[in-house]
């Protein structure tokens, strides 16, 4: 019955691959994850590609209308599941324990775990593109009865819905290593009311992971279930409701909207005031806005599902409770804008992408409220306007969040500071790129292009074409972008521990230690500054 | 303010010192990424299996890469725990296996939603065709069931004060009961089976039915295990601190949770009549 701690002994190291397979450091599995991510943000990206092709000329039919639904399900899926949700885990793993002043997570080897397991999903999914009859074609929503076995052979879908369970099982593992994490690991007299944001948004995020995850888990088990043994939870035939899918999935699907936006709004509350020389404005406006966010989200599923046959007051309720959701953004949104105002603001990259997202992302929001209004959602439903929508959001919102934190962390992560030209160009390449790729959706939609087909009336042709080149600044972006983190990693300026000169108004533990911050994260634990009393 | 902000970088500014000789982090190891496969095994496996391929190479392989690694991890755990602090990773692994029963519960909820879903907007509930449920039997498991919980916790009691017979006692009690348990589940099943000719394809009841006790049956039988093994361990002598004893608690909050989604169950599918 002994209590006392005893010494440890020197763990043993391994270098080269070894290292990075068997590594617990949540620093390298950060960075894992942020690879992981790359490289499915390309692939995404090549599949978005191709559609463009195709969508080019609604004659070419290049590609069969066959695959186009395997390319437009596989886009999202990779988009989705395997680029953004990993890219924001991965900043999630590297910089929370900084943060709060840790030296790990709570559990260094299930963070491991949460990683590989993506491996064999990600590879699931790969492989299920040359299965007989190819990858899924159901659209990420997999709605049954177009994804039942009658409807859909070959087994790419059940390969879908496998791997989808196995990322849940990572996102899960992963969501409960960072509750404890924070819950468990901050630093003394960090109290949760002094947590840095982005620490508070994936607390809000991996909470709403745990819920939200396994219904999905659920759904997707009784969907395989209905294809592979007969049962008939989704078939009418046998007395099961296909509308039930729908609820089911868009229980997890909404709130997945904002596990992929909440820890992209937590980037930015740490650099929008970074770069303008303040603090950030209404701190705690800030932390009940995610939470009310998070909260709220679970309440207004079945906006999806305005013209899936709910009933009338149904369609009331959703609609009311989808646009209360826009106080508490509109609070997050207000909050960076007053943390700007009067500051000094220094025009760097990363601020750059924040402008940028708070422009686009407020634009995809109020597109978001529109789609709220159920007379306008159901004559656009399933039109361009919808795609154009939760673009601006996603890729206007998240990416471009994930971008500017990419940007600002990229000294603390390699101690070099990437290059502010090339910075500067592949942010105007993207910011343009997204406006002239996904606005004209907006008009198309109104007009009646219908989304998920592989061919358009010809009256559409031009804004199409229009669209496809607009392509091309996407990715002279992303290969700038590439290039810069690739280049930079060796030959960049070398980056000091407070890269940016932050710490002039923040207190942020992680710009305190090294860039690259030690093993250890800190020679010595840093104590959190007196509680300053307004 | 400011001044103790610069101090603060300044300290922190620092090369790696005799500071850092004394802070334990956690070595690497290579049972995370050999889990990771036998699970991705395990799953292609199931997917021939299910698809109607030759499977049994994916499923034998599989186990061996998901069980060696299972055990060289918790013993990789045990091992640690010594040099750390034994109260604070007792919190740390309790807090995240109960987040992982809150998960555990939202799979469970969604087919809960399912099953209540259809009662309220199916045309007729229970659907022409679903055979009546006998209650008795499975009223007679649920009783064991939720006795059993009491029995595990006298067994965990037991094991936190150091009286390991008793612990030993009780714990075998509450597996035989579980075992009393899901004898009657497969009687139950088998009788529907064999005499109603009432199977999982046979109508959307029936899927929910098996489903549902099926998926609750594997968590029984878990539970079994985890139970069977803090039992090899207490033969053992190996909880030298049973204060601490995280294993110990997560067998017996396992059975607590597989205890209540139980009776949820019974009420929702033996019970209720709407």
């Amino acid at each position: 019955m002994s209590t006392e701690v005893l010494a440890a002994p020197a763990p043993k190291t391994y270098s080269g691959l070894l290292d990075w397979l068997t590594t617990t450091d949540h620093k390298k599995i950060g960075l894992l994850y942020l690879g992981f991510a790359f490289i499915n943000i390309w692939l995404g990206g090549a599949l978005a590609g191709l559609i463009r092709l195709n969508l080019f000329n609604p004659g070419w039919h290049i590609i069969a209308p066959n695959v186009y639904n395997q390319l437009i399900t596989m886009h999202a899926t990779l988009m989705i599941f395997m680029a953004v949700m990993p890219a924001f885990a991965g900043m999630g793993n590297y910089l929370i324990p900084l943060m709060i002043g840790a030296r790990d997570m709570a559990f260094p080897k299930l963070n491991a775990f949460s990683f590989w397991i993506m491996i064999p999903a990600a590879l699931m999914m790969y492989v299920s593109f040359f299965v007989p009859g190819g990858a899924s074609r159901g659209g990420w929503w997999q709605y049954p009865p177009l994804s039942t076995f009658q409807f859909m052979g070959g087994h790419g879908e059940d390969l879908w819905i496998l791997a989808v369970i196995l990322l849940g099982i990572s996102s899960v593992t992963g969501a409960i290593n960072i509750l404890v994490t924070i819950f468990d690991m901050r630093a003394p007299g960090m109290k949760l009311m002094r947590m840095p944001l982005f620490v508070w948004s994936w607390l809000v995020t991996a909470t709403m992971l745990i819920v939200a995850l396994p219904v999905l888990s659920g759904t997707m088990i009784m969907l395989l279930a209905d294809r592979l043994f007969g049962t008939g939870f989704y078939r009418p035939a046998l007395g099961g409701d296909p509308l039930l899918y729908e609820h089911l999935f868009w229980f997890f699907g909404h709130p997945e909207v904002y596990i992929m936006i909440l820890p992209g709004f937590g980037m930015m509350s740490h650099i929008v005031p970074s770069f303008a020389g303040k603090k950030v404005f209404g701190y705690k406006g800030m932390v009940y806005a995610l939470c009310a966010i998070g909260l709220l989200g679970y309440t207004v599923w079945a906006h999806h599902m305005f013209t899936s046959g709910i009933t009338p007051a149904a369609q009331i309720y959703f609609s009311i409770c989808s646009m209360l959701i826009a106080i508490p953004t509109g609070v997050k949104i207000y909050s960076w804008l007053a943390s700007m105002w009067g500051g000094a603001i220094r025009f760097t990259t990363p601020m750059l992408f924040c402008l940028g997202m708070i422009a686009l992302f407020t634009f995809g929001g109020l597109t978001g409220v529109m789609l709220a209004i159920v007379p306008f959602d159901i004559v656009v439903h399933n039109t361009y306007f919808v795609v154009g929508h939760f673009h601006y959001v996603l890729v206007g919102g998240s990416v471009m969040a994930l971008l500017g934190g990419m940007h600002f962390w990229y000294p603390k992560i390699s101690g070099r500071m990437l290059s502010e030209k090339l910075g500067h160009w592949t942010f105007w390449l993207i910011f343009i790129g997204i406006n002239w790729v996904f606005l004209p959706m907006h008009w198309l939609g109104i007009e009646g292009m219908v989304r998920r087909i592989a061919t358009y009336r010809p009256q559409f042709a031009f804004w199409n074409q229009f669209i496809s080149l607009g392509f091309f600044f996407m990715l002279f972006g992303g290969l700038l972008f590439t290039w810069n983190v690739i280049v930079s990693w060796k030959k960049g300026q070398p980056a000091q521990a407070d890269a940016w000169q932050v710490n002039d108004t923040q207190q942020a533990f992680e710009w305190m230690t090294s860039s690259p911050p030690p093993v250890h994260n800190f020679d010595e634990i840093p104590a959190m500054p007196a509680e300053e009393h307004a | 303010m400011n001044t103790a902000t610069d101090t603060l970088s300044a300290s922190a500014g620092h090369a790696a010192s005799g500071e850092a000789a004394h802070i334990h982090l956690p070595g690497p190891s290579f049972w995370p990424i050999l889990l990771a496969l036998g699970m991705g095994l395990v799953t292609t496996g199931f997917f021939f299996w299910a698809t109607g391929a030759s499977a049994n190479w994916w499923f034998g392989l599989g186990a061996i890469f998901c069980i060696v690694p299972a055990m060289g991890w918790a013993t990789t755990i045990a091992a640690e725990r010594r040099h750390m602090d034994p109260a604070q990773t007792s919190t740390d692994l309790r807090r995240g296996f109960l987040l992982f029963l809150v998960s555990e519960s939202c799979i469970f909820g969604s087919f809960f939603a399912h099953n209540i879903y259809l009662r309220f907007f199916a045309p007729a509930w229970p659907p022409p065709g679903a055979p009546v449920l006998a209650t008795q039997l499975p009223a007679i498991g649920t009783l064991v069931l939720v006795l059993s919980s009491f029995t595990v916790n006298i067994a965990h009691h037991a094991i936190k004060s150091g009286k390991i017979t008793r612990a030993k006692n009780w714990l075998i009690l509450t597996i035989v009961m579980g075992i009393v348990f899901l004898g009657i589940q497969a009687y139950d099943w088998g009788f529907l089976l064999q005499f109603d000719k009432f199977t999982i394809s046979k109508g959307v009841f029936g899927s929910g039915y098996y489903l549902m006790t099926g998926f609750h049956g594997m968590h029984v039988l878990v539970g079994l295990l985890m139970l069977g093994l803090v039992y090899w361990r207490l033969e053992r002598g190996d909880y030298n601190n049973p204060t601490y004893s995280f294993s110990t608690d997560a067998a017996a909050y396992y059975w607590h949770f597989v205890d209540i989604v139980w009776i949820f169950l019974f009420f929702t599918i033996y019970l209720l009549k709407f």
